[in-house]
């Protein structure tokens, strides 16, 4: 065996695998590394997403191997497998891999001791997901960061204008707005950086930056987050880089199975799996 | 022209929009200074709503010239409007001329959030302004809508259209226990697939159910459609009104408003008319023309339930008795054929003039006439 891991609480894993659901066939790429696994989903060229699990989170994390494994995988198969009996949210997850045919092994762990068993076939995978990056380009990026739930709302609402959004982050007047127009009318959702008000956990901007996103792409990324993970109204945090990539990043939640641990601070101690986004911009805007 | 409000009449003016939504697909906003009028046709031109609003439903209102008008559509309202009002903290229209080609709507969401919208604005919108003076109509009922939506609740969900009996009532409630009103349900023969079709008659006692009732005279029948008057049902019923209902006879349109109580009206800050059209055939009589007969007056007879069901086959089948009328006249008939006091004389000749009398539920009796008709006859009520 490669990896043989345990977590204590699938629901987590569930939640964070769906955010990056936006398409009902999708191939996700799995990377096993001593840090932990990556999940990466693509549409090449426009969107990718990762979700990351440290190793942390796992209740053990045995890894051994010589070269980091990477396999591919059907997405809706694995997440259905997955929420299949976690309803009750106190479903364990032992996983295993490689199988005797480079399956991924799932046993699933009731409350009361039922067992359920699987196991996914994977795919071997030539393609090596792009590295993006916002970072490193010396100052000419903006960060800030909102409540998920506003965040929704706003790219649910500018479902009606068009096909192509702008956001713009100014630092005067601060704040962010996002636009679309479309032959029904036009759509401008304001978020006013305001020291006073709740609605950002952080704000950065030293120049204006401006640029299009194709809807579909930008709603993928708060589409599909579980309502449970936006009411907690942990922020998401937005991120324009060199040439107007744009990441998007939600911290989920992870809930642990023992009622009597509750931690009311899980960033510290790390129970907490990042979902990232990058969006290229929008040529044709 | 510029509006802004907050608290309640956010609250108010989605109410409003999701009355106009379910009546027609274009709304006219006319702004003048001391109101604000929302109006809506529906396609068929059968029914037409106006709400307004007075000045002080507003935190502000504000125009430029004498009047501001235009035309959008409300589904795009409905989108605008998708915020719910608990979110939100005020919100402002914004016309900047009449020639304008969008109409703006600003939304300051409580979490800190501006949302502005700019709705295209089609101009070129012709709505027949209907105004209506409510004192002429000779009758009116007025009804809380839970109650209403309760009686309706009788009628199958996917009832087109409905149609009002109205006679004098009774006041010496020994002498008989009249129910002066009668709901009974409308198929139109003319549509396709009416075999299934439930057919309802609901009888109410005013007194007990509805709040106010005033009609004299002969018994007059109107036939309208369900489904705005549902909408404005529901539209009284948030606005914590009653809803009174003025009509007249056959084939003239019906008014419908909201009812305040007296210590509310004279805070009102809001409007509302709808006007329904009504079919011109009357179900009571064998329509129009050709007819020496004196007009029945239809006293429903008691004893009997309040809600009577069944569905008559071969109903197209039936011969009208020399009418020469319309497609519905075929309906009317039917309905007078079962309240003949001998089932076995169905012939049509001798409906007419005849009081409309005994009607009980149907019998499923299986050895009841071949034809279809499961009704058990009783012997037939007599005056006086």
């Amino acid at each position: 065996m490669e990896l043989r891991c345990v977590l204590d609480n699938v629901q987590g894993l569930v939640d964070s695998l769906s955010a990056v659901r936006w398409k009902k066939q999708q191939d996700a790429i799995c990377e096993v590394s001593e840090h932990g696994l990556v999940i990466i989903v693509e549409e090449w060229g426009c969107l990718q997403a990762r979700v990351y699990y440290r190793k942390e989170l796992f209740v053990s994390y045995e890894y051994s191997a010589e070269s980091r494994p990477r396999f591919g995988v059907s997405l809706g198969l694995l997440v259905d497998t997955l929420s299949t009996f976690s309803s009750t949210g106190t479903t364990g997850l032992e996983l295993s891999y490689p199988g005797s045919d480079m399956q991924l092994l799932l046993k699933l762990t009731d409350a009361d001791n039922t067992c359920i068993y699987a196991e996914i076939r994977t795919k071997v995978t030539d393609t090596v997901p792009k590295e993006y990056s916002v970072d490193g380009d010396g100052g000419r990026r903006a960060v800030f960061a909102v409540k998920s739930a506003a965040l929704k709302e706003a790219i649910d609402d500018l479902e009606w204008p068009g096909s192509s959004i702008s956001i713009t982050i100014s630092p005067d007047p601060a704040g962010v707005i996002l636009r679309g127009e479309g032959h029904h009318g036009d759509l401008q959702i304001d978020f006013p950086y305001d020291a006073h008000n709740e609605l950002f956990a952080a704000f950065q901007c030293q120049s204006e930056v401006s640029y299009s996103y194709k809807y579909k792409f930008l709603r993928a990324t708060t589409a599909n987050v579980p309502n449970s993970v936006t009411k907690d109204n942990r922020g998401s945090k937005l991120t324009i880089g060199a040439g107007g990539l744009l990441k998007v990043q939600h911290l989920i939640s992870l809930r642990q199975a023992q009622q009597h641990n509750m931690d009311p601070n899980p960033t510290q101690q790390g129970r907490v799996s990042y979902v990232e986004f990058y969006l290229m911009p929008d040529e044709e805007a | 022209m510029e509006c802004t409000l907050s608290g309640n009449a956010v609250k108010g003016l989605h109410r409003a929009v999701a009355c106009l939504a379910r009546v027609g697909p274009e709304l006219l906003l006319e702004a003048l200074p001391d109101k604000v009028t929302l109006r809506s046709l529906n396609s068929a031109r059968s029914a037409f709503v106006a709400i307004t609003f007075r000045r002080h439903f507003f935190d502000r209102l504000q125009l430029s010239s004498s009047s501001a008008q235009c035309g959008v559509l409300l589904k795009a309202v409905c989108t605008v409007l998708r915020t719910q009002p608990g979110s939100v903290e005020r919100m402002a229209i914004t016309l900047p001329d009449s020639n304008a080609s969008k109409l703006k709507w600003t939304i300051d969401c409580l979490n800190g959030m501006l949302k502005t919208y700019w709705i295209s604005c089609n101009n070129d919108i012709e709505m027949q302004h209907v105004a209506i003076e409510r004192n002429i109509f000779p009758s009116n009922l007025v009804a809380r809508p839970r109650d209403f939506s309760r009686l309706l609740a009788n009628f199958q969900s996917s009832l087109q259209e409905i149609t009002l009996i109205a006679t004098e009532p009774f006041l010496a409630p020994t002498e008989s226990e009249g129910k002066a009103v009668e709901l009974r349900s409308y198929i139109d023969p003319v549509k396709e697939n009416n075999d299934g079709a439930l057919h309802t008659q609901l009888w109410i006692d005013p007194a007990e159910e509805l709040r106010d009732y005033h009609h004299t005279g002969v018994a007059v029948d109107v036939t309208f459609s369900v489904k705005e008057l549902k909408a404005f049902m529901n539209f009284c019923e948030g606005s914590e009104a009653d809803m009174q209902l003025f009509f007249d006879k056959a084939g003239s349109p019906i008014l419908l408003a909201p009812k305040f109580s007296v210590d509310d009206a004279a805070n009102a800050d809001f409007d509302a008319t709808l006007v329904l059209a009504t079919m011109l055939g009357s179900q009571l009589r064998s329509s129009d023309s050709a007819s020496d007969r004196a007009p029945t007056d239809a006293q429903p007879a008691q004893g009997a339930p309040q809600a009577g069901y069944t569905t008559p086959k071969n109903a197209a089948n039936k011969e009208t008795a020399g009418t020469g009328s319309g497609p519905r006249s075929d309906h009317t008939v039917i309905w007078s054929e079962l309240s003949v006091v001998n089932a076995d004389e169905r012939s049509a000749q001798q409906l007419f003039g005849k009081d409309l009398s005994n009607w009980i539920a149907a019998d499923t009796d299986e050895e009841s006439d071949g034809d279809g008709f499961c009704v058990q006859a009783t012997p037939p009520h007599r005056r006086g």
